[in-house]
């Protein structure tokens, strides 16, 4: 990730001190990402909705302690990504205890574009909450391992070995959705 | 497979509804933004600031009559997890008595500390001068002595919940019953049915009125209503239904309280204020003799819970932060001198005391079992812990 721009420490001083239309624009900015990066992870839209909420209304209220020489994306998207995995781990407990209820459990597919997205997301799926959250910060997010390592507080290493038993267990169902394309 | 590929792929995944999630996120990021606290000075001041903060603040409470000079405001969130917790609730810090509302039902807390179970019951709310208490279960409506002896009740073939006693002569019981609104009096005589279809929120009698009660519209319009002559004094638009109502001691303040946020009314249903609220628990209580109220603020990026103080005025001010702890606050009850604020600290399983008016928090653990529900293994703590607590009496202004 590169630094912030000037125009988005300029949003984020004038929004400091009190402009709503200056936090409009770097609500605008930061939404899509952090909403679909919650729903990657969490694969529920209600919920993704929901965190990428959370998300926001901490940042605005924190907002007067944020630094604004340092980029806003990785701050929102440590409580975007965290609060995804708490989500998820809490959803997988609830179904071992039998408390998700029927229908729950299915995968909101919402409009992913083609097969190939299709397979990916339903990849994901398959994966642990953990493994999905490092895939979606390095992909979507484009985050180097060493920025997800500190976003997650987990060693890099951890953070390169989750990354490649996610793409194992995600290359023959891309494999096999490519062939069908 | 490329790191492109996938990078393309997963980049053409939408979430469900996405522009209209972002329609819907965007006020309620307005309206927090718009109740947030700026910091007005550099962080290093902060600490000496806030030590002249509490010696002004000590002193204020020192010099002004309780319930008004909240002070509240001096805690800070380092000191309340230093609390070192009673195992048991052997008193209570200021007189009157609980009405506490457990799992395994309601139950009566003397200030010595000793309970009374009043029965099986899965609701119960006071009288206005603890004489009696109003419970529900199932279908049936009753009246109980402090006791626990049955005065009177009625059956109804819908579910009964949610029995609220008017305040003032205590002659009047509101209760909703399936998706109706009914009245009866307090001897159990002239059940009759007020509203229909009505939300789930508890209704709440207006203070200092003859017989005027406010609830939800199944629509979420709040309405007031005179329950002698049925006549609507005022209703308000339609929105989310809201979980919880309450007035202020005065009547003249009505805090509605639903999920996402929290509006403040006039006594002629006039919208003073929005307060746009985080997912995750709140709760609200009014101050004794004041338009101030304690509002439970869950904050998700750090996982704990705060106390703030507002006033339900036109400009509530900066919130003035009164507590935090980590996981969730449940019930509030203020004790009937206005001094005490009761917080229950459900992932600690304690109550907390809070003195609002002097820096000095007492906590009692074990709360879940006090009250007969140990936890059920595998169960969160929250479905054991009692769900709501009222402290009466109150003097009336």
């Amino acid at each position: 990730m590169v630094g912030p721009g000037r125009e988005e420490r300029a949003w984020i001083r004038r929004a400091q001190a009190g402009s709503a239309s200056d936090l409009e624009a770097l609500f605008r900015e930061h939404w899509p990402r952090a909403h679909r990066a919650a729903y990657l992870v969490v694969h529920d839209g209600a919920a993704a909705e929901d965190i990428a909420q959370e998300a926001f209304l901490a940042a605005v209220r924190n907002l007067d302690r944020f630094d604004r020489r340092r980029p806003f994306a990785p701050w929102l998207h440590r409580i975007v990504v965290n609060r995804a995995i708490d989500w998820a781990r809490a959803r997988t407990l609830r179904r071992e205890t039998g408390e998700v209820e029927r229908g729950e459990e299915e995968f909101d597919t919402g409009d992913l574009g083609n097969a190939f997205s299709e397979g990916l997301a339903a990849g994901l799926a398959s994966l642990s909450p953990e493994h999905r959250a490092v895939i979606v910060l390095r992909y979507l997010l484009e985050y180097t391992p060493g920025e997800i390592a500190d976003l997650l507080e987990v060693p890099r290493g951890t953070v390169n070995s989750r990354l490649r038993r996610g793409l194992d267990r995600l290359e023959p169902i891309l494999d096999r959705e490519r062939t069908h394309e | 497979m490329s790191d492109g590929e996938i990078r393309r792929a997963l980049q053409r995944i939408h979430a469900p509804d996405e522009l209209e999630a972002q329609r819907r996120a965007w006020p309620l990021v307005r309206a927090a933004f718009d109740a947030r606290e700026p910091i007005a000075w550099p962080r290093r001041q902060a600490r000496p600031l806030a030590a002249a903060a509490v010696a002004v603040a000590l002193l204020a409470a020192a010099l002004t009559p309780p319930g008004r000079a909240l002070v509240g405001g001096v805690r800070d969130a380092f000191t309340s997890e230093k609390v070192k917790a009673r195992p048991a609730l052997t008193s209570l810090p200021a007189s009157g008595l609980l009405l506490v509302n457990s799992p395994r039902g309601p139950w009566i807390v003397q200030r010595d500390g000793s309970k009374r179970l009043l029965g099986a019951y899965e609701e119960g709310s006071w009288s206005p001068h603890a004489l009696h208490v109003a419970v529900t279960r199932g279908h049936e409506l009753a009246a109980l002595d402090p006791k626990g002896v049955v005065r009177w009740s009625l059956a109804r073939s819908g579910a009964v919940h949610a029995a609220r006693w008017s305040p003032g002569p205590g002659d009047r019981i509101a209760y909703l019953n399936g998706r109706a609104l009914r009245i009866v009096a307090g001897d159990g005589t002239g059940d009759a049915p007020l509203r229909r279809p009505v939300a789930q929120t508890p209704p709440a009698w207006r203070p200092g009125a003859s017989h005027e009660l406010a609830f939800s519209t199944a629509e979420g319009r709040i309405e007031l209503v005179q329950t002698d002559s049925a006549q609507t004094i005022w209703r308000t638009g339609s929105g989310e239904v809201p979980k919880q109502l309450v007035w202020s001691e005065d009547g003249q303040r009505l805090l509605v309280l639903a999920d996402r946020w929290l509006h403040v009314l006039d006594s002629q249903g006039s919208r003073l204020g929005t307060i746009g609220l985080p997912i995750g628990p709140s709760g609200i209580a009014f101050v004794r003799r004041s338009h101030r109220f304690v509002l439970v603020r869950y904050v998700p990026a750090t996982g704990r819970s705060d106390l703030v103080l507002l006033r339900a005025e036109p400009e509530h001010g900066e919130p003035r932060f009164l507590y935090s702890a980590p996981g969730d606050f449940g019930t509030l009850a203020i004790s009937p001198n206005g001094n005490w604020l009761l917080v229950g600290w459900i992932n600690a399983d304690q109550w907390l005391f809070l003195r609002l008016t002097a820096a000095e928090v007492k906590a009692v653990s074990n709360i879940a079992e006090q009250f007969g529900t140990p936890r059920p293994v595998g169960q969160p703590l929250s479905s054991a812990f009692p769900g709501s607590v009222s402290w009466c009496c109150p003097v009336s202004p």
